[in-house]
């Protein structure tokens, strides 16, 4: 036998481990046959091959639409159905009419996001206690079914107010998307509670119109090319981008001449490029020296006395509004005839730390240089008082008269918009009930209790609490909303909200309170129209550049699929695909709007439109050119320095007729400091956009999530750059490396906000969290956000 | 007496048969644990202990598994599944080859296009072609299944020759490149004996299967020369 099989015999010999084969030579067939149940390798469908050579690679035109404020030209090198690479805009800068659209360090990493083995690849549903992070995979037609089934159940036993769809931005600046999916869902079956306003410039939004009647108090960034003066008052641009050409004309401005001052508490990547001084100053103590400004400017007399006869109410005793005191006015109150204390910059210094000098000459400065641009960011009015930050800059703006003027700017919210598409995806909620975003726990909570005084609109009284929560794209269910430990204490007591949906590309602190998660598509997956925040004369195409992953799908997919379940999905779609919504917003675009706009086609091969005007807009020209014909939007017509209807609500205290400094709590002038010494605030991080990429390896690398100290306060406790401390306040603790540095102001301690809330077993959160600090206080009038707003104490770990 | 020596191939019949089974029961144990019957069949079928004779530590856990294999250790080793190789979130131990090898740690990278290649060469393609990647585990296993089928019934000594030198050159040039930073990685992340032993088993099994079939490959063009 042995001569039959010299082969076999020879490796016989010298084989040293044959005890595998051995071993499984003798195992059945058919148990192990099994295993391979469904081949996974299938013939080759040969039509496919002719397209699949080796250098047919395309470049795609497409865009991210999260909630950076930048919209940009992301170009996919697409090979054999695989991005190999992404580039972005490559048009020559030069040109202010059509500025490139290059994507930011952020967008760098968009590949990576795309292929990240993170992803989440099927739909699950939650198997251990919620918030727990155990799933288990599904099908999508048992997912679509539970949600479908759910939305069914709370409606009927709870009513539609109900039904929530949280406040989310992960992918929010298009035509479609998670929140618009649902509410069109919602309000086909019942409706769904409302919520108004936003986390980004909340007390502004509401504060500003007291003002000016409206929040569009901004114009085109290229009036700055006039400017000769320029304020950025705690706005940071070259992090959180704002619109993607900003800084190019900013860096215009600055070569044509304009000065240009920054104030914020941090030495802010923003100050490096563009300041010519920094002016540091302690977080919630704007008012302060917006008020010593004032006093300064009107002691010497520096003020545009025209201006404000003619186009402002209650600047001084000669313009109230009837049945009010003429000690009320503005000027009453800088010069301190009502109360007792002029707002001089020696007040002033006291409390915001800047010197009175130093805020005179700013005032002179500002007064004296025309036309000068005061523009405000929004994280100084995400704080307890926030409402007065913004009345205040509007209130410097009118009383120097550079409103309406061109190089001038009206401060206040600042949005401005001229450039516009259609959204052909809308929903008609018939619920007319709605509540402040940020009060969203609290109807949780106590919704049947919240009345006016909370910012309930719409009704008297709401029939339930929330007890289902959509939450798309987003991460304000838990990470980004504030006070995470208290948030946290109810989303895991599942009798209050009673059943929870998460879409999302990732595993974010969010998505682990789901109920049923799902699995979206990036930007690359799906086609759409990317528009920057309000501002910005161009919009970009969303090409759809490889087909989903995995099992991932377009939440506007999968909510048809559950409006089928319900038996409205012809009401849902109205038959159209989500490539029919971008053919339509282009086509009404060009038939409603404006017909200079490009045909799908040409677009789609252009990959962005640029509208083109004639010359700047100037928030505000009509009025002030032509004032007798065009009135402010404010019940007297005029610019409201002092408001007659925030006066009537009797809240002086909190709720001013006129912009006022109010002492913050937990703000410097609190006996809480005497516990907890420093003031915490955050800002957006230029490696994350809010939470979204805080997983994405890169982006650390790129900046690494660290606090910011002074290197007073570190010393005074022991603390050394690189230094792991415990920062902690009543509401929580964290973990976080210390970056020790005079780019920050003494007693202010600064964390980059959205870092996904990390706990360890005793819950403190190892990641550097912000939110595990943060109050849910909201700000008086707007019931906003005031999450910069907080004491706190640090120590090494 | 003239002795008909038997052709190479069917000389190889035991042994190609026995890699196949053996890759086949690897691709079960990497796959979801969602077939009872199959488990069990294991259980009654196959005895681990066998290998321990050579060392395979991985043969010694894996029997102890199966010795105590009962339906809630089962439930349990789904949620260990699904932790280790589904998510949701970042995954215990990623079973691509493209996340060992490319430099970021990503999918869809150029080893994915590779092997989608191999497959290609052979008229196959994944079902999900690029919807997941071609570079997963278990598909890169089934590759190797189907290869050592191919053999078994090659009858010709080049084919068979070809088809040995495509296996050595998929061992040397993926799998046994990737797979022990895998198995590291399971072994580090999990305490499960199902996934530890399979983990060690696939490593030791892998550098054992290159070995002899470079060994067999000798042999066999050793052979051809002699003959012709
Ligand atoms: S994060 Fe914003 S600015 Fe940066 S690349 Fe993306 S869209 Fe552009």
């Amino acid at each position: 036998m042995s001569e039959k099989h010299p082969l076999t015999n020879m490796l016989a010999n010298k084989m040293q481990r044959r005890t595998f084969l051995k071993w499984s030579g003798a195992i059945g067939l058919p148990v192990i046959a099994g295993g391979i149940g469904t081949k996974m390798l299938v013939e080759r469908n040969k039509e496919a091959k002719a397209v699949s050579t080796k250098d047919n690679e395309k470049i795609i035109s497409t865009c991210s639409v999260n909630n950076c404020g930048g919209r940009c030209v992301i170009k996919a090198h697409v090979k054999d159905g695989v991005v190999v690479r992404v580039s972005t805009d490559s048009q020559e800068s030069g040109d202010l009419s059509t500025p490139p659209l290059r994507a930011c360090v952020r967008g760098r990493n968009y590949r990576r996001m795309l292929y990240h083995p993170d992803r989440l690849k099927y739909p699950m549903k939650r198997v251990g206690k919620r918030g727990e992070g155990k799933f288990k995979r599904i099908s999508w037609d048992e997912a679509t079914r539970t949600i479908a089934s759910e939305v069914k159940r709370i409606g009927d036993k709870y009513g539609p107010e109900s039904r929530y769809d949280n406040y989310a931005s992960g992918q929010c600046w298009g035509l479609h998307g998670g929140s618009a999916s649902v509410r069109k869902l919602l309000s086909l079956t019942g409706g769904f509670l409302n919520y108004r306003n936003d986390y980004s410039s909340g007390a502004g939004n509401v504060a500003t119109p007291f003002t000016y009647g409206t929040n569009n108090s901004g114009s085109s960034f290229d009036s700055l090319l006039h400017s000769k003066y320029i304020i950025l008052w705690g706005q940071n641009p070259s992090e959180m981008i704002f619109s993607t050409p900003y800084r190019e004309y900013l860096m215009q401005a600055k070569k044509n001449g304009a000065r240009i001052i920054v104030i914020d508490p941090r030495y802010t990547d923003t100050a490096i490029v563009f300041a010519d001084e920094w002016i540091p100053i302690l977080p919630t103590t704007d008012n302060a020296m917006m008020d010593a400004m004032g006093y300064v400017i009107i002691t010497e007399n520096l003020q545009d006395q025209a201006f404000l006869d003619k186009y402002c109410l209650g600047f001084d005793g000669e313009h109230m509004p009837d049945g009010v005191a003429k000690v009320e006015s503005l000027k009453s109150y800088l010069l301190g005839e009502n109360d007792g204390t002029p707002k001089t910059p020696e007040w002033a210094e006291k409390i915001c730390q800047i010197p009175a000098n130093k805020i005179r000459e700013i005032a002179r400065e500002y007064a004296k240089t025309k036309p000068a641009a005061l523009i405000q960011g929004w994280g100084p009015q995400r704080h307890a008082y926030g409402e007065q930050i913004m009345r205040g800059g509007a209130q410097l703006a009118c009383l120097t008269g550079n409103v309406g003027k061109l190089g001038g700017w009206a401060a206040g919210t600042g949005y401005w918009n001229r450039s516009n598409i259609v959204f052909p995806f809308s929903y008609d909620n018939p619920v007319k009930a709605s509540i402040p975003c940020f009060l969203w726990t609290k109807a949780v909570e106590m919704g049947t209790e919240m009345t006016a005084a909370d910012g309930l609109e719409g009704t008297e009284r709401l029939n339930t609490n929330i007890k289902l929560i959509f939450n798309m794209a987003g991460n304000m269910l838990i990470n980004q909303h504030a006070d995470i430990n208290k948030t946290r204490k109810l989303l895991e007591d599942e009798s209050k909200v009673e059943f929870i949906v998460v879409s999302d590309i990732f595993m974010t602190p969010s998505a682990k309170f789901a109920d049923i998660l799902l699995p979206g598509t990036t930007f690359f997956e799906r086609y759409d129209i990317g528009i920057p925040w309000c501002f910005g004369d161009y919009v970009v195409f969303g090409e759809k550049t490889i087909e989903p992953l995995y099992e991932c799908r377009d939440e506007y997919d999968v909510f048809a699929e559950v409006a089928d379940k319900l038996g409205v999905k012809e009401k849902y779609t109205e038959g159209r695909t989500i490539l029919d919504l971008v053919k339509e917003s282009v086509e009404r675009t060009r038939k409603e709007l404006d017909a200079t706009f490009p045909t799908f086609e040409d677009f789609r091969q252009k990959g962005v439109h640029h509208f083109k005007y004639d010359g700047p807009l100037v928030g505000f020209k009509e009025q002030i050119d032509d004032f007798e014909n065009n009135r402010f939007e404010t019940p007297s017509g005029k610019i409201e320095l002092f408001s007659k209807t925030l006066w009537d609500m009797n809240q002086h205290d909190e709720i001013p007729a006129i912009a006022k400094y109010i002492p913050s709590w937990e703000g410097p002038e609190d006996p809480l400091k005497a516990q907890y010494p420093l003031q915490l605030i955050s800002w957006h991080y230029k490696r994350r956009c809010h939470s979204t990429y805080d997983n994405q390896e890169w982006l650390e690398e790129a900046a690494k999530q660290e606090m910011w100290l002074n290197p007073k306060d570190a010393d005074k406790r022991g603390i050394k750059n690189g230094d792991r401390v415990q920062v902690f306040n009543e509401r929580g603790s964290l973990l976080i490396d210390v970056k020790v540095t005079p780019r920050i102001t003494p007693g202010v301690a600064g964390i980059p906000q959205g870092a996904w809330y990390t706990p360890d077993t005793n819950g403190q959160d190892q990641r550097g969290s912000v939110n595990v600090l943060t109050s849910q206080r909201p700000t008086p009038l707007a019931k906003a956000t005031p999450q910069l707003t907080n004491l706190v104490e640090v120590k090494k770990a | 007496m003239t002795v008909t020596i038997e052709p190479l191939h069917i000389q190889l019949q035991p042994y190609l048969l026995a890699r196949k089974k053996f890759y086949q029961l690897l691709h079960l144990l990497f796959s979801m644990p969602a077939n009872v019957d199959a488990l069990f069949e294991i259980k009654k079928e196959v005895t681990f202990k066998e290998l321990l004779g050579q060392l395979h530590e991985g043969g010694k856990i894996l029997d102890d598994f199966f010795q105590h294999l009962n339906l809630e250790q089962i439930k349990r080793e789904q949620q260990e599944f699904q932790r280790l190789f589904i998510g949701p979130g970042p995954l215990g131990a990623p079973p691509w080859e493209s996340y060992y090898r490319s430099r970021e740690q990503l999918l869809f990278e150029e080893w994915t296009y590779q092997i989608r290649e191999r497959y290609h060469r052979f008229g196959l393609q994944y079902c999900k072609e690029n919807n997941e990647p071609d570079d997963h585990l278990l598909l890169e296993l089934e590759f190797m299944v189907y290869l050592s089928d191919l053999c078994l019934f090659a009858t010709k000594d080049h084919r068979l020759d070809k088809l040995l030198a495509t296996q050595i050159s998929f061992l040397e040039e993926h799998l046994l490149i990737w797979i022990p930073y895998f198995c590291e990685k399971v072994i580090e992340n999990t305490s499960s004996q199902l996934y530890l032993g399979a983990a060690m088993l696939l490593e030791d099994f892998l550098s054992f299967d290159l070995e002899s079939l470079v060994e067999v490959r000798e042999g066999l063009l050793l052979c051809l020369k002699n003959i012709h």
